[in-house]
């Protein structure tokens, strides 16, 4: 299968939020999503962009059965570690079912490492969901470590009410 | 106890790199810790900053015994979920432990989601070791969720020659 993996432009974010909806819906949280193509226009490519992101386009001769030419993407960040400096965060990484099994997956991983190495990142880190077996035998074949399975790292979070909570205890401040 | 919180500046990043090394020697990983105090200081303190920090202090007459003022920091940057938007990441927290139990953990951690929500982050996320029960009880009791345990996330990472190999085309 001919594709083309590249860096996403403004003009890709109403393929990228219709393909963000679709890897929520196959995690079983369509409802978790609330953001639209415009705050991704704004977050990812204004002065600061604070997301990077890589489209794969197929010839339009290949389009997908809705007509769509843009059928997967990788989004990512960097991040910071105090052990080892500047990180790259995968965010997600998603292939549509249709064009599963052409390498595009690996392809687009493979990029987002290039960047990171590019950048002199020592690590490329994502999460990936318990049941998700396929996706994660994907990345552990790739050669990523689980570090919730191996070394107990766990994933906590604070939003919606409890953030408002937290952000209001007393706190000392300048 | 006194001590106010306060943004770090780049005059910070010795007493940063102290209690990275002392909060890496307790979770038993010091061997890891490869950034140095001039790595903090341009990678925390340039232009684009891949990371913000506070910094809890003492006023000067009451400094620890090793003369220190600085006792406790928060180091945190910006992420992003393609579900919600911008968030916050908090990748380290710290009190020194002759000076736990006083509140200034929650003071720190309070900071950070005040100074995140500031930003317009809808989320706060964080990591902690699973066995690390007094750091995991503290932070389930200040309302978080473990997403890892109820939603099962896992935490995967590739690394050293794993990356290598991944980038090559």
């Amino acid at each position: 299968m001919d594709f083309t993996v590249r860096a996403a432009t403004k003009e890709d974010c109403k393929d990228i939020w219709r393909m963000i909806t679709e890897l929520a819906v196959y995690e079983k949280m369509a409802d978790q999503v609330k953001i639209s193509p415009e705050d991704l226009e704004r977050d990812g490519f204004g002065q600061n962009p604070l997301f990077e992101c890589l489209v794969v386009e197929v010839p339009e001769e290949q389009k997908s059965t809705d007509g769509f030419i843009v059928v997967g993407y990788a989004l990512y960040f960097y991040t910071y570690s105090t052990w080892t400096g500047v990180c790259v965060h995968l965010e997600d990484l998603y292939v549509m079912p249709h064009f599963r099994g052409n390498g595009i997956g690996k392809s687009l991983l493979s990029k987002v490492a290039q960047i990171a190495k590019q950048k002199q990142c020592a690590r490329l880190q994502l999460c990936a969901l318990e049941w998700n077996t396929p996706s994660r035998d994907f990345y552990a074949y790739k050669g990523a470590q689980d570090l919730t399975a191996t070394e107990g790292w766990h994933m906590l979070r604070f939003d919606g009410h409890t953030l408002d909570s937290l952000a209001q205890e007393d706190a000392k401040g300048s | 106890m006194d001590f106010s919180i306060r943004a770090a500046n780049v005059d910070d990043c010795k007493d940063i790199a102290r209690m990275i090394m002392e909060l890496a020697e307790y979770e038993k990983v010091s061997e890891h810790v490869k950034v140095t105090q001039k790595d903090l200081e341009q990678d925390g303190f340039s232009k684009n900053p891949f990371f913000h920090g506070i910094i809890a202090e003492l006023p000067e007459p009451q400094r620890t015994k090793d003369g220190h003022t600085k006792f406790g920091y928060a180091l945190y940057f910006f992420s992003y979920s393609s579900w919600c938007g911008r968030a916050v990441y908090m990748e380290d927290l710290y009190v020194m432990p002759e000076f736990r139990g006083k509140g200034v953990g929650k003071a720190l951690m309070s900071k950070v989601a005040q100074l995140g929500m500031a930003a317009g982050c809808n989320q706060l996320n964080f990591t902690v070791l699973h066995w690390s029960k007094s750091s995991l009880d503290f932070y389930l009791s200040q309302g978080c969720t473990d997403v890892t345990t109820n939603l099962g996330y896992h935490c995967m990472r590739c690394e050293g020659d794993a990356l290598k190999r991944l980038a090559q085309p």
